[in-house]
């Protein structure tokens, strides 16, 4: 690979590189605000620029600038190399490029630093942006000056609503064009565009249009300060209280990486961020998925029941032991679930194992709005991990048949919810003899459910999770589980013991010992890595952002059981 | 035997010895030293009460600050606190009487003690700032676990949390009483009297400011 140097560091790049990239790629920043992986490069922030050292046999391009003598008291001609944007400059072999090295450049960062904060409200307690904000970092890193101008700043638009998603700040805007760029280049709706020039420039939505679509949140996740923030996410935390979790956007097929950022004090997720993973997702997620992370607390889980009435734990398991115990094994079905991690599934379909239960059945949520950038039809986040581990097994519907029929009678299922929600398949499931439902969200199962066994949602337990393109995913835990809830595979632990079997799981190293034993080959690997592994993108695709330390497990002891 | 360790000859005494009054039958009995301290006190309090009477000498009450008195009836009378003393908070207001506060969190985020607690919201539908900026629905501040450090008064970007009440800690007999919410923290007044901030600023609704839509260019 070839390779240029980045103040005397060899960095290699790939033909076609610009200098930022391959830079960025080695996990040296050069700052900037208008350079995104994901977007093209228009270099109109200028906070990029580098020095360019001239080759063997090329002459250095200089300017002549005035500088200010303080021993003469007057100004001095000197020269300056003419610097150059990094994220347009392509990577040249041998190269010679300095960037925190040079004078110059740290000269004209802090001068471009400056103009974009001249006329900046710096209105930082009331802007959502504050704690991660590049006008922020850089004026610490780069500038740290305090303003020079007197004058009252220009005045521009606030608060003005882009559409049902974003609202936009005209003064706190750096015009870096991301979000101009993102409509165009990658939600293909060209929706925004900028208008006035010099210090009355401003970002605004096409005429008789609004700021929406399935990408919207997106142009306030490129934004590099605070001037689009997402009417979800506005006025609701500050982001310094906020931590991360590496996790599977659980919306649809596709398996979009995602932090899942929650207030560890308050034991609540607040927004999802995508994760940019090249084989998955690249930089982007959409609308529906960005919101996904309500389903943390909403439509929750969280205590037992037996018919209606919220009971224990032991409770609701000894009723199911009952229940279960004198009926005919093969009148028991078992049912997994797309929505459910792949932990989960394994767990429920060795419980039916060990039941000697009959036929096999999978269920999910139904199928919704596909596009061909991110989102799939299919909206659950494990259909083909299922697939993987019940490759015979029958669909939601034949099971419903098999209901009508009488040769299916008892039931236990994983995960409440189902493709549809009919009147009539609710006739069907009150058939049924005993309905037991391990779930962390109610659905059409839950409600139809004589037992139901609350089960930690995907925020609140670590799991694996299989997209639409085979990449077994892991999820990080999040959130301490809620409520009575506990993972489904130790439910299926604990339903089994109840029963007075014996399960061959304690904990959840157990249950994946036992599925690196039955994936394929070509899988394996990945998931003796998953513990530690952020994402799992097969070995051929290198990581495209550098990978961070892993979080520190710090913060609350959980919760003890039953609290 | 011999000694391993011979025995180290005492240091010289650096010191001389006190003579002792002898213990007479006077001394023992300790009366004349009581009448004559009795005798100095009372010699003060005649001479004190007769100058004063004369009026030659400050009264200790009235003229508290005068020259020559040393003593104050506290709690009746205060010493006064210097000008950046760090009293018990408050929270200023608007020129409207509205909270100042924006709930940015940079208080309880810059709180060494943790006492600080802040409910955020927004203002209701209607009110000029909605959309623009939130306030804060509950803020609490635990004065018994306060260290009056002043870290959240340089903390805050709006100037609306101050500790220049003058009020000391105040003793209560229950903790709950020293809880201090948004309505007791909003009606201290500063030591001048005053609620509202000097810090003016752009609000939502001045001539000066941008406003909330794009019609003004």
């Amino acid at each position: 690979m070839p390779t240029f140097k980045l103040d005397g560091k060899d960095v290699p790049f790939e033909p076609g590189d610009s200098i930022i990239k391959a830079a960025a790629r080695q996990g040296i920043e050069i700052p900037h605000y208008c350079w995104h992986g994901g977007l093209s490069s228009p270099a109109n922030c200028r906070m990029c620029l580098v020095e360019l050292k001239p080759t063997a046999n090329q002459r250095a391009m200089m300017l002549d600038v005035v500088e200010w003598d303080t021993a003469l008291q007057d100004y001095r001609p000197v020269q300056k190399p003419k610097l150059q944007p990094a994220c347009q400059y392509a990577a040249v072999e041998n190269q010679e490029v300095l960037a925190d090295t040079s004078k110059h450049v740290l000269q004209a960062r802090a001068a471009v630093q400056e103009l974009l904060l001249l006329n900046h409200p710096v209105d930082c307690p009331i802007c959502d942006q504050a704690g991660e904000c590049k006008l922020q970092d850089y004026w610490l890193e780069h500038q740290q000056t305090q303003k020079r101008m007197l004058d009252e700043p220009v005045h521009k638009p606030k608060a003005v609503v882009f559409g049902p998603t974003i609202v936009y700040d005209a003064e706190r805007c750096v015009m870096c064009t991301r979000c101009i760029r993102f409509m165009d280049e990658v939600a293909k709706d060209p929706v925004l565009d900028m208008r006035e020039r010099g210090n009355l420039n401003e970002v605004f939505v096409a005429p008789g249009r609004q700021l929406e679509g399935h990408y919207t949140f997106m142009t306030e996740h490129v934004c590099p300060v605070g001037a689009l923030t997402t009417k979800d996410f506005r006025f609701k935390a500050r982001v310094w209280f906020l931590k991360s979790a590496k996790t599977v956007c659980q919306g649809c097929a596709t398996g979009c990486n995602a932090h899942l950022d929650f207030d560890p004090r308050t034991n609540r997720a607040h927004r999802y961020r995508p994760r940019d993973n090249e084989a998955v997702n690249k930089y982007w997620m959409c609308d529906e998925g960005m919101l996904t992370y309500h389903a943390a607390h909403d439509g929750r889980v969280i205590e037992a029941r037996i018919g209606s009435k919220h009971v224990g734990l032991a409770a609701a398991l000894k009723e199911a032991s009952k229940r279960l115990g004198d009926v005919p094994k093969s009148a028991i079905a078992v049912v997994l679930s797309a929505q459910h991690s792949l932990e989960d599934n394994w767990a429920v379909r060795e419980l039916g194992k060990l039941l000697g239960a009959g036929t096999l059945y999978a269920a999910g949520a139904g199928v919704g709005y596909a596009d061909d950038i991110l989102i799939d039809a299919d909206k659950n986040s494990n259909t083909a991990g299922v697939k993987e581990l019940a490759p015979e097994s029958k669909t939601y519907a034949q099971l419903l048949d098999d209901m009508r029929a009488g040769r299916v009678s008892h039931v236990i299922a994983l995960g409440g919810l189902t493709p549809r929600l009919d009147p009539e398949d609710a006739t069907a499931l009150g058939m049924l003899g005993t309905l037991v439902v391990l779930a962390s969200h109610e659905g059409a199962l839950t409600q139809a459910a004589h037992i139901v066994l609350p089960a930690t949602s995907w925020a609140e337990h670590a799991g694996t999770y299989v997209n639409r393109q085979r990449l077994h995913q892991v999820s990080e835990r999040a959130l301490f589980a809620q409520g009575a809830s506990k993972p489904a595979w130790e439910l299926a632990r604990l339903l089994a013991g109840a029963m007075g079997l014996e399960a061959s799981w304690v904990k959840l190293k157990d249950v994946r010992a036992n599925l690196i034993g039955e994936s394929p080959i070509s899988t394996r690997d990945f998931l003796e890595v998953a513990p530690s592994a952020s994402s799992i993108v097969p070995p051929s695709l290198p990581p495209l952002s550098p990978t961070r330390p892993p979080r520190p497990s710090g913060g609350p002891p959980p919760p003890p059981p039953g609290a | 035997m011999a000694r391993a360790f011979p025995k180290k000859p005492p240091a010289p005494l650096n010191a001389t010895l006190l003579a002792y009054a002898e213990r007479t039958a006077s001394v023992q009995s300790y009366l004349p030293e009581i009448l004559g301290g009795i005798g100095a006190t009372m010699s003060h309090f005649f001479k004190n009460t007769r100058d004063m009477l004369k009026g030659s000498r400050p009264d200790p009450v009235t003229e508290r600050y005068a020259d020559g008195i040393t003593t104050i009836s506290y709690p009746e009378q205060k010493r006064p606190y210097p000008e950046r003393f760090r009293g018990m908070h408050r929270l200023t207001t608007r020129e409207d009487d509205s909270i100042r506060c924006v709930a940015c969190l940079c208080c309880s985020t810059a709180c060494p003690a943790q006492c600080i607690h802040i409910e955020a919201g927004e203002y209701p539908e209607g009110d000029k700032r909605r959309g623009y900026e939130r306030y804060p629905v509950k803020f609490v501040i635990d004065e018994l676990r306060c260290i009056f450090c002043g870290f959240c008064v340089e903390a805050c970007p709006c100037d609306a949390i101050r500790m220049d009440t003058g009020i000391h800690a105040v003793p209560y007999d229950s903790r709950d009483q020293f809880i201090y919410t948004k309505d007791l923290l909003t009606s201290m007044a500063g030591r001048d009297g005053s609620h509202q901030t000097g810090n003016a600023r752009h609000e939502p609704g001045d001539p000066s400011h941008p406003g909330l839509d794009r019609e003004h260019h």
